[in-house]
């Protein structure tokens, strides 16, 4: 990527020509398929390098695609396109050596050795909500965190995204962008914008839902810190009620520590908006194991949350 | 002037202060005599002031917050621009399942079990060296660990709150951890798979903490006579005493290398076996109700080398070398042998500087270090001179 990146600015070609000359036709034509790959199937393709060409034409491609992303202007796109490009890397890196993806690791400043990765990075790319990501879960020694080879991938995947999102939140491509491709730019802002809509569903009955729910609402409104496991109580019970990412976020806003861009990509996550399992919400065992049960005179006889949610709001 | 306040102050006129690492970017706090309101967002410039202001207010607690921030006395949160935080581990008594029945001087002893546990969960699973990690009597009832390291400084609230998860083995799952697998038919009985569990002692983790808990318990159960064995199986939640007599019968000496090999037959038993084996390997970090403050990314620590206003001890700092060596009662006490007249509230037995002290209700003469702990514990009074 770096080298990447360093190589396109020793090859001395102006954005003019990349953006006007027929020499690049193929290089524009690609970059706006990476963008539409992204938001049709959540994924960049890879496509077959036979050639010096084609891999110049790929290599040009992506800053055009990213000059495409940053001129339709919207956060869900870059989102979106952000995830793609890093599920492109991880598909690639299973394919690769090792070393590639030591290569990978170290531009993005993680440490990895061999299949050994420093807790502190492993932290902030592992989704630890999951009960098997979770640390205590994990064998460490040492400071370093022992993974098969695919899970390391799917850390440096998340560093990936991460980086494209901060690189691109808040990037302006030039002015002549929008003229070169406007009509590619509007047709994925048409979709982008039906994407949005076809997300947001039916009303909530909020005086519907249980205690443990209403008390883990309460807390994360008051800034209370609240565990791992509540929050991902919550978000699941939330989903599953028919809530939208952006009213889940804006009860998230008061936390503490609240970090708009991670929430929102956690709450994707379990939403399965990212990986496609929409994790399920913890029964009441679970929950009462958790020690977030605070039960009221309707949930005798209850045994999951949604289940007094679906008793009540009928009501 | 309060005796308390008086013996504070004559220890503030040259105190044993250990700043804190980038003392100029922290918040501090205070509480003076006879007040319940903290005094809050407070810094200092030059380590000077911070001594200029505990002999001029000679507060009963003083603290500083384990976050470094951009403008550390901005009264709002979001104004004070976190910079990143110490890791900090407080252990105390309070927390512990049956710290209501003991003495002080026993509950510090078992905190101070809690705190070896965390020092080798710290040392061997996370690899921090003796340089990272500062060890703090607190003056109360318990120890601080101070964990100062570049890589733990950013860590966020959810991340020092799966560090602590770790440590404390919450959501630990001992299926995953402990990896079962069906072995081939003939290694065991010749017919059947049996559903075996492969430990291994020598891995890293939680995985190699279990596995050698396991096994050092079946050796003692082994050494065991046959009923003391059983008393002790059902113990165990789940474990009734049929089960308990088939797993003590059924350790021969055959069955014990193979236990040793790390081969574990029946898994649900032994899983049952590992639940209480990770309650007492897990440190008690805090109580169930209670948050757990090390993830919090902006608390209030007590300043090394302060007195506590509950003891009028002093939050000292202990030699990881040292730990065993540690007595609060001795090492952490600051004020002298002077006599002092107080009168004893409640009848008790004590040990400080290493001198065993009976003391009968009513009025005593106790020498100073001894008087100011009592008064400081609301356990003695002294009329004002």
């Amino acid at each position: 990527m770096k080298e990447a990146k360093e190589w396109v600015k020793e090859q001395k070609v102006s954005i003019e020509e990349i953006l006007f000359d027929d020499l690049y036709e193929r290089a524009r034509e690609r970059g706006v398929e990476r963008v539409r790959q992204a938001v049709d199937e959540g994924i960049v393709r890879e496509v077959a390098m036979v050639s010096e060409a084609d891999c110049i034409m790929e290599i040009f491609s992506y800053p055009i695609a990213r000059m495409i992303v940053a001129s339709v202007e919207s956060d869900y796109l870059v989102r979106r396109y952000a995830l793609a490009e890093a599920k492109k890397a991880y598909e690639s890196m299973k394919n690769e050596e090792g070393s590639f993806i030591d290569y990978l690791a170290r531009e993005m400043g993680v440490e990895v050795s061999g299949n050994e990765i420093y807790f502190t990075d492993y932290l902030k790319y592992a989704p630890t909500w999951d009960i098997n990501w979770k640390l205590v879960n994990r064998e460490m020694r040492k400071g370093y965190v022992l993974l098969s080879k695919s899970e390391v991938a799917r850390l440096i995947q998340e560093a990936i995204r991460k980086k494209i999102y901060n690189e691109l939140a808040f990037a302006f491509a030039p002015p002549e962008v929008k003229k070169v491709f406007k009509d590619e730019i509007l047709g994925i802002k048409n979709k982008v914008i039906f994407k949005e809509e076809k997300r947001k569903v039916g009303e909530v009955k909020e005086e519907g839902f249980p205690p443990c729910i209403k008390n883990l609402i309460a807390a994360v409104k008051a800034g209370i810190n609240v565990p791992h496991v509540g929050r991902f109580t919550l978000v699941t019970f939330l989903n599953a009620v028919g809530m939208d990412i952006e009213e889940i976020l804006k009860i998230f806003a008061s936390s503490p520590d609240f970090n708009a861009e991670k929430t929102r990509y956690q709450i994707e996550h379990i939403t399965g908006r990212i990986s496609g399992t929409v994790y399920a919400t913890p029964k009441c065992d679970t929950i009462r194991t958790w020690g977030l049960c605070y039960p009221d005179e309707y949930c005798r006889n209850i045994r999951h949350p949604l289940f007094y949610y679906r008793r009540r709001a009928r009501k | 002037m309060s005796f308390l306040r008086r013996k504070f102050y004559s220890y503030y006129l040259n105190p044993r202060i250990e700043f804190p690492p980038r003392f100029d970017r922290r918040e501090y706090a205070f509480i003076l005599f006879n007040e319940d309101t903290m005094h809050r967002h407070i810094s200092f410039s030059s380590r000077n002031d911070i001594l200029s202001y505990l002999k001029m207010n000679v507060p009963a607690h003083a603290y500083y917050s384990s976050a470094y921030y951009r403008h550390p006395s901005a009264e709002r949160m979001m104004d004070k621009e976190w910079m990143g935080a110490d890791l900090i581990f407080d252990l105390d008594a309070d927390h512990l399942p049956n710290a209501r029945n003991l003495s002080y001087e026993e509950a510090l002893k078992e905190v101070k079990e809690e705190l070896k546990k965390l020092l080798s969960f710290l040392m061997e699973d996370f690899g921090f060296g003796e340089r990272d990690i500062k060890l703090y009597f607190s003056g109360g009832r318990g120890y601080h660990c101070h964990v100062c390291n570049e890589k733990v400084l950013e860590l966020g609230g959810q991340e020092r709150r799966e560090v602590v998860d770790y440590i404390t083995a919450r959501g630990l799952d001992i299926k995953k951890v402990m990896g079962e697998k069906n072995l081939p038919a003939e290694k065991f009985s010749g017919r059947f798979s049996i559903k075996t569990i492969k430990i291994n002692p020598n891995q890293g983790g939680w995985q190699g903490r279990i596995a050698r808990a396991i096994i050092d318990f079946f050796k003692r159960i082994k050494n065991m006579e046959g009923e003391d064995a059983i008393k002790e199986l059902v113990k165990i939640e789940g474990i009734g005493e049929k089960t308990a007599r088939a797993i003590y019968d059924a350790l021969t000496d055959e069955r014990m290398k193979r236990i040793e090999a790390g081969l574990l037959d029946q898994s649900t038993e032994f899983r049952k076996i590992a639940k209480p084996l990770v309650t007492k390997l897990a440190v008690s970090l805090h109580s169930e109700a209670d948050e757990p403050v090390t993830a919090d990314i902006k608390r209030l620590i007590r300043l090394p080398g302060s007195l506590h206003g509950k003891t009028g001890l002093r939050v000292t700092g202990i030699d990881i070398k040292k730990i065993d060596d540690f007595d609060p009662l001795t090492d952490a006490v600051v004020f002298g042998e002077n006599s002092v007249k107080v009168n004893v509230l409640k009848k008790m037995e004590i040990t400080m500087m290493e001198n065993h002290f009976k003391i009968e209700k009513g009025e005593a003469k106790l020498p100073e270090y001894l008087a100011v702990f009592l008064v400081a514990r609301g356990l003695a009074e002294v009329r004002p001179p």
